[in-house]
This record gives C-alpha cells, structure tokens and sequence, in this order.
C-alpha cells in the first residue's frame, strides 16, 4: 500500500471541490501540498450537468433586487428549514463568485451593454440566475479545471475510488483509496480533508443525475460515525425527460414555457395561481404527480412511466437556440423531438439531496449536535450546511457550491498550516481497510451486486418518492434491511486490476443501501409535511414539534436519532402560498 | 443461480438411463417379466421424483464447491435471466474488447435488445450489469456533456451516450471498440493522461496582470455579444479526446500537439478577457504546433459538440502570418 502525504486532500472535483482546491492553494501562496482525488476525470464531475444558472444579486438596481429578497425567497423555498444565518453568508457572497467565475474565463449571456444577463427561476421574485446558455455548469466546470491547472502545488488524482476515512479518535486524518487504472490500494494522510463528494440520487432509478452520484462521501462520513442531517429532504426535479430523466432544465420554464396535462390544460393555474410554472420544485412536481394520478397524465407504453408535457412551442426558435441550445439537442438526440414543434414528455425524478453531511456555517463538519470534528470539510452537494432546509430553489446549488467550495477551501488551508500529522495508528487503520477492499474484491457468493441495486430502486422509487405514506415507508424499511443482509452474499465477478468497474459498482451499490437507509428511517420519524418530505397521514407543516433538523448517527447495529433546532435570525414561519 | 429443473432432470437421466438399460438387460436375461413392466416405470418415477425434489442441486448448484457450474468468468448463472423483459429489436453487439493481459484485442458477440430509444452507451450497461460484469466502460452524465464515452462505433468516432443503436446498426449488428488514438486501459476504456498533459501544456485559462483583483472581483469585465462570439463556439469541448483519435496527423507523428490542445489555444487567444496578448499564438508558432497540422478537417467532423478546432488552427495560422514582422 501507498501512503501519500498531503496538508489539504480535496475529494471531490464537482464545482465545490475544484473550487475549495483553488483557493486553498491560493491562500496558501503556493506553501501547501494540495491534491484534488476524484474517482472520475476531474473535470468529468455531475456537475458539468448543471444548466439554467447560479444564483445571486448582481444589479441591485436593474433587476429591483436585494440580498434580503434573495435570503427571503430562499427560506420561504425551504419551507422554512433553511438556517437563516448560513442563508445571509449564500446571499452575500454568491455575487462575488458570479464575478469571480467571470473572471476565470465563464461565457456568460450578456446584455447589451457588456453586462451578464439574469433569467427568471423557480421560487424567485425577479430574474437573478446568471447563465451560460444551459450549460452554465459545464462552463463553470471548465473554467474551474483551466484556473486549477494553473497552480503548480495541486496534484490530481484521476480515477481514484475512496473507500473509508480514515478516523482516530476526534480527528480525521485521510482516507483510503483504490487506483482504477490498476486497483493499487492508496493511503492518502491529511491535515485538511475536504468532502466534496456530491449527492445520492442514484438510490433512486429515475434521476437527473449522472451515474457517479451515489453520494459516497456522505455514506464514508456515516460509516465512521458522524452525523448526518435532513437526510429524508430529497428533491425531484419537476421536468425529467421520460424516459431516460435526463434533466430538461427549470430555465425551459424560466423562459416561458407551459407545463399542460394530457387534456392540454396548464394546470399549475390550480396549484400555484401567481407563480404558475415558476413556482418551487416541491410544489410543481407534487402537481405534475396529482395530475397523472387523477387520470390527466400521458403514458410512454414502452417504459410504462406516465408524464405530461412541457410545452415550448409558443417560445421564439431563435431563443431556445441562443438560451435553451442543449435542451434542444438532447431533445432531438434523444427523442427525435424538436422542442419548437412538439411538446417534451416529462415527469418529476430524483435531483438533489437536501440533506448531507453535518456541517457548521464555515463548512466544518461536526461530530456531534455542537462540537466539530478535528481536521475535516464538506462542501457543496455532500454537505449540509442548511442553505436549501426542505427543498432548494433552483440555480441555488450553484452558487451554495462556489460559496462553500471558498469557505472550505480557506479554512481548510488555514488549519493545515497549524495542525500536526497524525499519529502513527494510521497505517494500522489503513491496513485494516487495505484487507476490506480485498476481501470484497474476493466475494463469490451467489447474487450480484446489480440486481440488489435493481430492487433497491425498485423499492426507494415506490415508496420514497413525491408522495410518501407511513404503511409505504415501513415496508420499504423492512426490504432494504432485508437488502443490505443479501450484500453478504454478492458475488464481484470482475477479478482483474486494471479498470475493474464491476468492484467500484459494488461499492458505491454499498454506499447507496446505507443511504437509502437512512433516508428511509429519517423519513419515517418526521410526522409532518414539509418542503420535499409530504406524507398522506401527516399533511401539514407542524412548526410546533417539527421545526428541527434531523441528525442521523450511526449506532450499533442502528441509526441514533436526535434533532436540533432551526437558526431564525428574523423570518418568522408564515404559510407557504405562490 | 439456481440451475433449472429441465438441467436438473438432465443430469438425473445421465445416472438414471444406463442404470434403467442394465436392469432390463439383466433382467431379460434371466427372462424376468418385471425387468420390461414394473422396473421401467418404477424407474421413470424415480426420476420424475428426483427432478422434483431438486435432490441433484447438490451437483448443479453454484453455492456447492463440487459444481461444475459454479461461477466462472463471464457466464454468471442469475444474469442469464433477462433483466427487463425489453421490446425491440435483436441486436448483435460485437465488442472488441482490449485485453489488459494479453494487450491484445477479444471479439466477443452479445446478444441484446434495443428499440429506437436505446444508446450505445445504455446497451452496453445493459451487458455490463446483466450479461457480463467483467466488461469495462468509461461514462457518467449520458447526456453528452462530460466527455467520458468516446468510442469507435462501426468504426466511426462518437460518444456512445449519443448514439441511437439502431441509427448505426447494420444488419442487426453493431461493433464498438475503444479509441485507438489514445493508449488503451481496458476494453473500452482509454487512457487520458498523455491527452490532459497535451492540454495542459497550452496554459488553459485567463491570463490578467492584477490577480489580486481576479481573485477579489468587485465588478465583472464587461464583454459584447460580438467579443463573446469570437470564442465562443471553441468553448464547448467536453474533452472526450475524438478530434484526437480521428486526426491522421497526431497519429502518424505523436509529437503534434493535436487539435484539441490548438482549440484550447485560440479559445483563451480569442477571448477578450485574457492579457496574455500574442504570447499564445507565438507559443503555437511550431511545426508541432499550429503548423503541424495538415487540414484534413478529421477532428471538426468527428467533435460532437461543433467545436470545429480545424477552424481554429486556421485562424491561429491566419493571425500568425499577419503578425510575422512583429515577431
């Protein structure tokens, strides 16, 4: 085994990650050993499918916009979840990340005068998500890469698989990882680890996301015992191309388009009269679902899903080239379809993870409801620092990222020029974890991994998904306990070095029933609806008894549930109309 | 797996026929009416029954050490199954799969399924998670924007996420192989470090004399629709390394930077933004740089995002000769 040696480790090199590695390497005027380790090619990360935008006041003026708007439609988005405070640092600081990935090369849409352009987005009172056409995370991505290639004290690890972190006590110390191109087993010691390790909406099957998000940080975090918050908080993005659920951006809405039934009717009329389209993810997709379940819905015979339409026909071709260009060509790529002629079918699928690692305002993660664990960070998608709370507002993620990724990437720096190696119980840890990865790398037992994460889908798609009931959930409880047992008996039937995909699959198929676990347990405690989280026998908001976070940990042979409070700092609970 | 009855009753025959045969022989020998009217039917029950009972699991059985179908490379036993009953249509997919040992190439056909929705990228998955485990494929967003599935289709350059199957299928069949103009890994899966590296070297990203100010912006730098064309378009590579595989030239003399670096070149050249001024276009003043390249216009043709990098060789070459007494 490897033993590598680094002040910061960035995992992760989703638009949080490259971005903490930056400034880290920034702040450190060159002085640190920094690496970035990704299990893709770093520039390959989920994020790179990120399309409408970033949010953030740009022009006060212009747009008759204000931070205190931005921090105002993002709690009432949240259902009222969201931590205020780390609500005030997001508004605060996103514009000058917008202007920061200006200057690293971002092609932003621009107005006339040279200014960067804002669209309308779900959730938002005036326009204020800055785009690059509907490829604004691929370019942020490629911006982001370019400017890190530029710093000489930042290593890249491509393709490497983490597997555990590596725990002592109260600090972090590194994790252990595999080599794809040839399985060599690496340990990587750090004095700062950033978790930039994205979501987890694999464990569901219809999803907007890439295969790589199966949220693989946040399930290492659990593993070694640390808490995680809001884990039930799942949001489904409304417009999901069927049947594929490849993402057909909020943007498509943002410029105009219809969302219509099968009897053609825009049916938001009924659910959200001012907002219309544009209200939050959670109240569109629950009326896309309410639509199709009262017998307005479409159905593709081929995959059995049922959809309705998202509708740009009436929008000016010439727009949908210069604004909407990607959604085209996948539209026509994908399904022939030519988004000025015809209508798209859509429904809701898996898009973001509310929940994620426990973390303070300044990214650090905590080990426990107060105390902080020593020596690690989470950014971006992973982390939860409670900007989103019960369902986030599109193109906020964006900017959570970029904002965090610098908070993080900073403070990481700061601590590794003081912190001291760890101890020599490393290696031994490490060794103990060299053994799992082999032992796994071994199995031949009689299932495959793949059909477990089959039924696993199965289950989480069923009963965890827009509309949530207690009999649903309990049941999907029992089966995934029942899953996680078959995992003893899987078989990894790829047994060679080089690029051996079938053990990466088995092990993220692990994180991916730990996660579903969680998710499912945390769900079933909450006996209330809230944002994404609606269940039939509790249907409303309850701010009495449910105005809380929840925080999972991993107990022995359980998960230990405790909750802590909401941070108001003046946004006093009101009911949630658009 | 759970071998199936019909195997099961197979194996049963194989002890249970010559055993039926030697009674009967024996027993019209000895000129015993049983050996032709109770024993073979006797027998034929007997075997009904053991078929039944699955008492011959024990040999068939892949959780018994003694089996003989017990696991081995390539043929697992639950992924015989169909996964999904799927409509469409029959499909050969004839992989040429590179072996990592042996550094050579293996043909192996695959049967699979795909209606005029499939991607060459979702078949394959589909033989990866259900036919076979062991074969390798680089992906992740499938929806053409990063950049990990390029591969040879019918001997053309794509991103396999983008592909329909039936679009390429000739004769139901299809072949796909890995990139040959990067270093192989395995199967279909190429090696990307010399490419990055190629990258890398033409110093990718916004050159400004005040970092400090780059790093602490108060206001954007404005920029016209007019600037913003200028470099647009070279802007949207993903990176898949297909202008790479496709062009003659970097195959032929690995030494020419390649197409994709030469974009990237012209993309920061280009962008109004950016002080590093002719310094870049100077850098691509070589015979392995812009002028190595010899204008096929392989590399614009096979970029799945029009990225046209033979255009901005041109115009590197273009801005070049106009600079000449400057430099």
């Amino acid at each position: 085994m490897e033993l590598l040696d680094y002040d910061v480790v960035v995992l992760g090199s989703g638009i949080a990650g490259l971005t903490a590695a930056i400034h880290a390497s920034r702040r450190s005027k060159g002085a640190l050993s920094i690496a970035v380790v990704s299990k893709l090619h770093v520039m390959r990360s989920h994020s790179v499918a990120a399309e409408g935008g970033i949010s953030g006041v740009l022009y006060p003026e212009v747009n008759k916009d204000s931070q205190k708007l931005h921090a105002y439609d993002t709690i009432k988005g949240s259902d009222y979840l969201a931590d205020q405070d780390a609500v005030e640092v997001l508004v605060k600081k996103a514009p000058d990340e917008i202007r920061f990935l200006d200057h690293i090369g971002v092609p932003w849409n621009r107005r006339e005068e040279g200014m960067i352009e804002q669209r309308a987005f779900g959730g938002m009172s005036v326009p204020r998500t800055a785009f690059a056409a509907d490829k604004t995370g691929f370019f942020m991505m490629r911006s982001l890469y370019d400017e890190l290639l530029s710093y000489k004290n930042i290593d890249i690890f491509n393709e490497h698989f983490a597997t555990s972190l590596i725990r002592d006590g109260n600090g972090i110390h590194g994790f252990v990882a595999f080599d794809l191109a040839d399985r060599e087993i690496k340990a990587f010691r750090s004095k700062s680890l950033i978790l930039a390790t994205g979501g987890a909406s694999r464990v569901y099957s219809l999803t907007t996301n890439s295969y790589s998000n199966t949220g693989d940080g946040t399930a290492m975090a659990f593993r070694t015992g640390l808490p995680l918050k809001d884990m039930e908080f799942v949001q489904f993005h409304p417009t999901a191309l069927v049947p594929s659920g490849i993402l057909i951006t909020e943007a498509a809405r943002g410029e105009g388009g219809y969302l219509r039934n099968a009897n053609g009717e825009r049916f938001m009329e009924k659910y959200a009269k001012s907002k219309m389209e544009l209200a939050p993810r959670d109240i569109v997709s629950r009326a896309i679902i309410t639509e199709i379940r009262e017998g307005r819905g479409l159905r593709d015979h081929e995959s059995g899903l049922e959809y309705v339409h998202l509708d740009l026909r009436h929008l000016d071709s010439k727009k949908i080239d210069e604004k909407l260009p990607m959604i085209k060509e996948i539209t026509m790529k994908m399904l022939n379809i030519d988004p000025s002629k015809s209508p798209i079918p859509i429904r809701p699928a898996t898009h973001f993870t509310m929940g994620g690692v426990h973390t303070d305002i300044d990214g650090r993660v905590m080990r426990n409801g107060s105390k902080h664990i020593d020596g690690l960070w989470a950014a971006g998608e992973c982390a939860c620092v409670s900007v989103h709370g019960a369902n986030r507002l599109g193109s906020n993620s964006l900017s959570q990222c970029s904002v965090w990724g610098r908070i993080t990437g900073i403070g990481a720096a700061e601590n590794a020029s003081r912190r001291k190696p760890s101890t020599s119980r490393f290696r031994k840890i490490a060794e103990h974890e060299e053994k799992m990865i082999l032992d796994i790398a071994d199995r031949e037992g009689s299932l495959s991994p793949y059909k477990i994460r089959d039924s696993l889908h199965k289950v989480m798609d069923e009963h965890l998904y827009v509309y949530r009931n207690m009999k649903g959930m309990k049941l999907a409880q029992k089966r995934i306990g029942e899953l996680r047992k078959r995992m003893d008996d899987i078989y990894v039937a790829d047994k060679g070095k080089v690029y051996n995909t079938n053990l990466r699959d088995t092990f993220e198929i692990m994180n991916l029933l730990d996660l579903s676990w969680i998710i499912t347990e945390s769900a079933i405690r909450r006996h209330e609806s809230r944002g994404a989280h609606v269940v039939a026998e509790y249907p409303k908001r309850d701010d009495k008894r449910w105005m809380k976070h929840t925080i999972a940990t991993k107990s022995i042979g359980g998960i230990h549930f405790s909750y802590i409070p909401v941070k108001i700092m003046g946004w006093q609970p009101t009911e949630r109309k658009y | 797996m759970r071998a199936s009855r019909l195997t099961i009753f197979i194996y049963a025959s194989i002890i249970g026929v010559p055993l039926l045969l030697i009674l009967m022989v024996a027993g019209l020998l000895a000129n015993n009416a049983y050996a032709y009217t109770v024993l073979p039917i006797l027998l034929s029950l007997a075997l009904i029954l053991f078929g039944v009972t699955g008492i011959f699991d024990v040999f068939v059985h892949p959780k018994y050490p003694g089996s003989k179908n017990r696991i081995s490379e390539g043929t697992h036993g639950e992924n015989k199954e169909a996964p999904k009953a799927r409509s469409g249509k029959e499909i050969n997919f004839v992989l040429r799969r590179f072996n990592s040992e042996t550094r050579k190439f293996d043909r192996t056909t695959y049967k699979t399924r795909a209606t005029d929705r499939t991607t060459i990228l979702g078949a394959l998955l589909d033989i990866k998670d259900y036919q076979d485990n062991t074969v390798s494929v680089r992906c992740n967003c499938r929806m053409g924007i990063c950049g990990s599935c390029g591969m040879v289709v019918n001997g053309k350059p794509v991103l396999a996420c983008e592909t329909s199957v039936l679009n390429v299928a000739e004769n139901g069949a299809v072949e796909v192989a890995p990139m040959l103009g990067h270093p192989l890994l395995k199967d279909m899966v190429d090696d990307f470090d010399d490419f990055f590296e190629r990258h890398k070297s033409v110093e990718p990203h916004l050159y400004r004399k005040d970092v400090k100010e780059k790093y602490a912006a108060k206001s954007e730098y404005k920029q016209s629709k007019d600037e913003l064309d200028k470099f647009l378009p070279y802007s949207y590579c993903i990176m898949c390394g297909l202008c790479l595989d496709a062009c003659p030239v970097v195959n032929s003399n690995p030494n020419f930077i390649g197409p994709q670096a030469l974009s990237q070149t012209y993309r920061y050249y280009a962008d109004s933004r950016d002080q590093r001024g002719k310094k870049r276009l100077f850098d691509a003043d070589t015979m392995d740089g812009a002028w190595g390249c010899e204008f096929s216009g392989s590399c614009s043709k096979a970029c799945p995002k029009g990225v046209d990098p033979a255009s901005a060789i041109q115009l590197l070459k273009g801005d070049l000769m106009k600079s000449l007494p400057e430099k």
